[in-house]
């Protein structure tokens, strides 16, 4: 863990030096879209924590193990520190480049919403505690990832702006390789961090779950 | 079949007796018509006030799902019924008291903000129909998560309302539509995005309600 939080630091700096200094600057838009080195791992890893909440909702419903429940909590926590750093970098990108903080596009509004719906469920963990509280917010942990291909498919019905993808294409990366390069590493940084804290978070609520178990079994 | 008219006509017996949760949800949302025609909503906004009206309506009343069993919820779930069963019976009685208010609403709408609902009633009870199912699988699911925590009252809007968005965009959507009378086949998306809601969330509600319930 010790080690996994070393290299995250490592490589996040050294991928935002590179970000922010040596790669080239974008032609039209200009300085602002360096914010895309920070966006874009920043909304992958909030889509991979999501994923693990779905995955360990699911699983903690269907096995009934307090585990699965922690992993759960753990990233929840970590996705919506992630969402939260997609929309304010978004926005912040947003108002030079499009001259506007926020539209109504399908992505933005995706996100936002998963925003709103994540912060129920930690007030959910906060005001609910107990195996109740853990199962009601496992449902919403499930609901909330099968909600996006709706708000989505919603959103699109209403008008689109976002940029298409550049990366992640069937034809492959449409960015040259000087800015597909530090946006790489900074993935990588983003993930091994976001793995690290992960980690960090479930072994304190492991610990925390051993020391009420004794407390319980000393009284 | 014989088990889910018992159990969703216990409920609707008990409102009937009472008539707690169709006079709280149907003033709130008569005051909110008001209000917002008040504040100036005219008729271009009328598919909005409509359905922001119906939303919140939903969250005061079905706060009141499982609450109205007072003690008797282990006994409810004691019954030797599929749990399924229960889920369905509770969003029948939900979505029953929903269109109520929704039907009771309407004069006012009328009234207020366009007389177009009128001419176009027919072809408006569809996303009537499947925004109140929308907001009542969800809801009746949501109701029975936060039936045992503190400040429920506070909670359900906060939870269900964002996973609602989808539903009410195309809800309203539609209902734009169709008052400026644009035929259906011009709202066949939002249609049919309300009724893949609709399955989404009633299958998830069937699958999920037994676990959430638990022993």
């Amino acid at each position: 863990m010790r080690l996994l939080l070393i290299l995250g630091i490592t490589l996040m700096l050294f991928g935002l030096t590179w970000a922010l200094v040596l790669a080239p600057t974008e032609l039209i838009q200009g300085p602002p879209q360096r914010i895309m080195y920070l966006h874009v791992p920043a909304v992958l890893t909030a889509y991979a924590a999501l994923g693990i909440v779905f995955i360990s909702s699911v699983l903690f419903l269907w096995r009934r193990e307090a585990r699965w429940d922690r992993l759960a909590l753990a990233a929840a926590e970590l996705g919506v520190l992630f969402v939260t750093m997609t929309l304010v970098t978004g926005s912040l990108w947003g108002r030079p480049v499009w001259g506007t903080w926020w539209t109504w596009d399908a992505r933005l509004t995706t996100t936002l919403i998963l925003w709103f719906i994540y912060v129920g469920y930690l007030i959910v963990r906060a005001w609910a505690p107990g195996e109740r509280g853990a199962r009601a917010a496992a449902v919403i942990g499930i609901v909330g990832v099968l909600d996006i291909p709706l708000i989505h498919w919603s959103a699109i019905l209403l008008r689109t702006l976002h940029p298409q993808p550049t990366v992640f294409r069937p034809e492959g990366p449409a960015l040259p390789a000087s800015m597909l390069i530090p946006l790489a590493i900074n993935l990588v940084a983003f993930l091994t961090l976001f793995l690290a804290l992960l980690t960090l978070r479930v072994r304190q609520e492991d610990t925390l779950a051993r020391l009420v178990e004794i407390l319980e079994g000393g009284a | 079949m014989r088990q889910l008219l018992l159990l969703a006509g216990k409920d609707l017996r008990l409102e009937w007796r009472s008539r707690e949760i169709v006079i709280s949800m149907g003033l709130l949302a008569l005051l909110l018509v008001v209000v917002l025609a008040a504040a100036g909503a005219g008729t271009v906004s009328a598919p909005a006030a409509m359905w922001v009206t119906y939303a919140f309506g939903a969250t005061l009343g079905f706060t009141r799902t499982f609450a109205i069993e007072r003690d008797h919820l282990t006994a409810l779930l004691l019954a030797p019924v599929d749990r399924g069963l229960i889920y369905v019976a509770k969003g029948m009685a939900n979505w029953f008291a929903l269109t109520v208010v929704q039907a009771a609403s309407l004069p006012l709408f009328g009234a207020l903000f366009t007389e177009s609902i009128w001419t176009h009633l027919p072809a408006l009870a569809l996303p009537l129909i499947l925004g109140g199912l929308a907001l009542s699988v969800v809801g009746t699911l949501f109701g029975a998560l936060i039936a045992q925590t503190r400040l429920r009252e506070t909670l359900l809007p906060i939870l269900m309302l964002p996973v609602m968005l989808p539903a009410l965009v195309a809800a309203v959507g539609a209902t734009t539509g169709i008052l400026d009378g644009q035929p259906l086949s011009a709202v066949g998306a939002q249609l049919q995005l309300l009724g893949a809601f609709d399955m989404l969330f009633a299958a998830t509600g069937l699958l999920l309600f037994d676990v959430l319930m638990g022993e």
